[in-house]
């Protein structure tokens, strides 16, 4: 029995038959799905103005502070379970939303590309949004296109390929949200693994009559992180010996799991923690003219911008580190090889950058928080007034609060890094003294992001 | 066979997809103006450079009530409708404002921004045209009525846009202050036209001046400009200068400056922009007290204020202000040239 794991399945009997009912995910689906049209035809439709645009308002301040402050540091992929993107494209490929009603799923069959069975798609994916944030994060209708481009794109795909192609390798959300859950205090896991290899028919991969094989394509048998685990507790549906674990378990457990580590990942912690500077330093910042360029006042700026935001991301993060790694390899007298090095310790980066995003999010909720209230009133922009909080003013909240939070918040980032590397690095260190030199360079590294996030936040 | 939760699930899909919408734009565009009680209209009101007030031609009734709403996507403009005493204030992003208005007389009104929001600010204008149905032309023929003033000095043959250079200005600051007292010590030995409104509003200040060097030979220049600085900002009672000065920050500022010195926010690119082109004026006309101010008349003001300066980015105020707030703007302009005094240019 594992003293580090409280299985809440085991302790709250309601929380697991919930889980198990078909009702579960689909109404929830359905509950998301109904704000997220009702985002796409605020976006599309009302004031063009972000601030007093549903769209904006709710998706990039209240849904993304949800999302990164609760959701997936507490929870993980959590958001995933309730997702309504992918919900249109598996009902038509199920051609049901409750019950399992055909044995077999409406698609092309096609296989998923072998050399795509990674996260690059995802990494790419961001890291195209990122490029186009400043426009995306104020223009509602750019935000409503894209939504509407997800929902669309997660349909094809559903029609293609079986299962959730578009969740597993191309959402960009998804692709964090996987990365920074192997920080969440919740996993999903078998009890016994022994029982799901003696167990001959695989039913959670290939599905029984009432329910479906692992939609994210997992086997829960050989779930030992939460990265690519979604949540949908089809599973849980699924498995005749009930032999599926909802476990509490302490932060951050999942970066000491060695299997599963890749460059893939790796680049996307260096992305996550890039983009967390970069949309600090531009959205942020006192800096006009960047904010300009950003804002693709003219190409030829954007394209400076844009070439500047992608080597920073893909070279000079990445490369510094990689210098970092090795010297760490070097000083711990890691008997591995360079890449796996710069990988390994790639990992530490992820509640350095967590905490980064929380940190970052903290700034805007706490300033721009208020606007969610008259938003509610009138989403449109179109001078209703459904709850008479249509006039509510433009009120910052706590600036001072948010600060502080922030420095904290960074701090516990650092603080969670520094252990990571310590722990990473006895992992393949000869001694504790040998580990604990290893995560010298690699705490330097994660100062000076710290500093540099403390410069841009508290000035 | 599809069981009962199913087709649950399936009606909740369906009222997403196709009855959301359909409850929002029916909510948006059949019942609320069906609650409203009376006919509403949305305007989008835009920098013009992005459209203007859309729709800018509206037609209402003699006697119709309608709710005109403003929206704002851009920036923020300010929306005022002139004639009825409308003034909805600065409306921001993402912000609505809207007002109620019975037309009670046929013509035609105009409908305004008056916050600089672009260099383009004065082309954001609308119309609203109220038709009496019992005489559909009522309209025209209010809108076709002349301005006297205007017809006048084109009978006199005055060029409203040519530069009125003055050959004579003040070469020291100008005190209205100073002038009320020599005003009434010399009331006996000035010419009986200085106490003609209509004679000073058809006199430029340095005409004037040359009158006074005539009449009163031993006063120095500075007293005889103060004389004309009192009596050109002598018009205005104090509810017309606190209005006057009002609308001219409103809507004169951005170019004229807060002052009148010709350097509002908008006037470089105006001036960079007349400096490519053959137009009569090469810059925003400065107010201080020197040619060609000193070589205009309250008159051309006026006129300029109506119809606009042709060949200038001047634009016309007809459509905004009355002939009476007209002559309150244009008095108004000499409060900026004489007081409180300001040193000359020169």
């Amino acid at each position: 029995m594992n003293t580090t794991r409280i299985d809440l399945l085991t302790k709250i009997p309601l929380l697991k038959s919930i889980l198990k009912s078909r009702f579960f995910q689909p109404v929830l689906m359905l509950g998301t799905l109904f704000f997220f049209v009702f985002a796409i035809l605020t976006g599309f439709f009302g004031t063009p103005a972000g601030s007093k645009n549903f769209s904006i308002i709710y998706i990039w301040i209240v849904w993304w502070a949800v999302l990164i402050i609760v959701l997936v540091p507490f929870f993980g992929r959590l958001w995933c379970t309730v997702c309504p993107i992918p919900g249109p494209g598996e009902w038509l490929q199920r051609r049901g939303i409750i019950q399992k009603r055909y044995p077999k799923l409406m698609t092309l069959r096609r296989r998923w590309p072998r050399q795509l069975k990674n996260i690059w798609l995802q990494n790419v994916a961001f890291l195209g949004m990122a490029l186009f944030s400043a426009i995306i994060l104020t223009r509602p209708s750019v935000t409503a296109w894209v939504l509407f481009a997800f929902l669309i794109l997660g349909v094809v795909l559903s029609a293609i390929y079986d299962n959730r192609i578009f969740c597993r390798y191309v959402c960009p959300v998804g692709g964090f949200i996987g990365l920074y859950s192997l920080t969440a205090t919740v996993e999903l896991r078998v009890k016994d693994a022994q029982i799901c290899k003696d167990h001959s028919t695989k039913d959670c991969v290939i599905g029984t009559e009432n329910s479906y094989g692992c939609p994210w394509m997992v086997f829960p048998g050989n779930l030992e992180r939460n990265a690519y685990c979604g949540l949908c507790t089809e599973c849980l549906k699924t498995c005749p010996r009930d032999n599926i674990a909802l476990n509490l378990r302490p932060f951050g457990s999942d970066l000491l799991v060695a299997k599963g580590r890749s460059l893939d990942e790796a680049y996307k912690a260096f992305i996550m923690l890039a983009c967390a500077l970069m949309y600090s330093v531009v959205l942020l910042g006192p800096w006009g003219w960047l904010k300009g360029w950003a804002n693709m006042n003219s190409l030829g700026q954007w394209a400076i911008y844009a070439v500047g935001f992608l080597t920073i991301n893909l070279l000079i993060v990445p490369g510094l580190f990689w210098l970092t790694a090795q010297a760490a390899r070097l000083l711990a007298r890691l008997d591995i090889s360079p890449r796996q090095a710069f990988v390994d310790y790639a990992y530490t980066l992820v509640p350095m950058g967590l905490m980064g995003w929380i940190a970052f999010s903290f700034s805007f909720v706490f300033v721009n928080g208020s606007y969610a209230l008259p938003v509610l009133s009138d989403p449109f922009g179109w001078g209703w007034n459904l709850l008479g909080t249509k006039d509510f003013p433009w009120t910052p909240f706590l600036p001072q609060v948010a600060a502080a939070l922030q420095l904290i918040t960074l701090l516990i980032g650092l603080g969670f890094s520094i252990a990571i590397a310590y722990r990473i690095g006895r992992q393949h260190a000869g001694s504790d003294a040998l580990a604990w030199r290893g995560a010298l360079p690699i705490t330097a590294f994660l100062t000076g992001v710290t500093l540099l996030f403390t410069k841009l936040y508290l000035g | 066979m599809i069981d009962q939760s199913e087709r649950l699930a399936i009606i909740a899909l369906v009222l997403i997809l196709i009855g959301l919408p359909i409850a929002i734009f029916g909510y948006q565009y059949g019942l609320r103006p069906a609650l409203a009680g009376v006919r509403t209209i949305d305007i989008i009101a835009a920098a013009p450079e992005d459209g203007g007030f859309q729709p800018d031609a509206i037609e209402v009734q003699k006697g119709e009530t309608v709710r005109l709403r403003f929206s704002v996507p851009d920036v923020t403009h300010g929306v005022a409708i002139a004639g009825l005493g409308v003034d909805l204030g600065h409306i921001d992003p993402g912000q609505v404002k809207e007002v109620e208005v019975t037309f009670d007389q046929p013509g035609k009104v105009t409908f305004y921004c008056n916050a600089w929001c672009s260099p383009n600010h004065w082309r954001m204008r609308g119309t609203i045209t109220i038709i009496d149905p019992a005489d559909p032309d009522a309209h025209r023929r209010i809108e076709a009525a002349p301005d006297p003033v205007i017809e006048s000095l084109i009978e006199r043959e005055m060029d409203i846009d040519a530069p009125h250079d003055a050959a004579i200005s003040p070469n020291e600051p100008v005190s209205a202050a100073e002038g009320g007292p020599l005003v009434e010590n010399y009331r006996a030995d000035l010419p009986v036209d200085f106490f003609d409104p209509l004679w000073l509003q058809r006199q430029s200040p340095a005409e004037a001046f040359s009158v006074l060097k005539e009449t009163l030979p031993n006063l120095t220049d500075a007293q005889r400009w103060n004389i004309i600085a009192h009596l050109w900002t002598d018009s205005l009672a104090e509810s017309e200068l606190t209005w006057a000065q009002t609308e001219y920050i409103k809507n004169c500022a951005a170019c004229h400056g807060e002052t009148g010195n010709g350097d509002g926010p908008a006037a470089a690119a105006i001036n960079a922009q007349l400096a490519t082109t053959a137009m009569n004026n090469d810059k925003v006309a400065s107010f201080a007290p020197a040619s060609p101010t000193m070589g205009a008349t309250t008159e051309i003001y006026y006129a300029k204020l109506r119809r606009g300066g042709m060949g200038t980015s001047m634009p016309g105020f007809g459509d905004i202000f009355d002939t009476e707030e007209t002559w309150r703007l244009a008095h108004y302009i000499w409060r900026l040239t004489f007081a409180p005094a300001k040193p000359s240019p020169q």
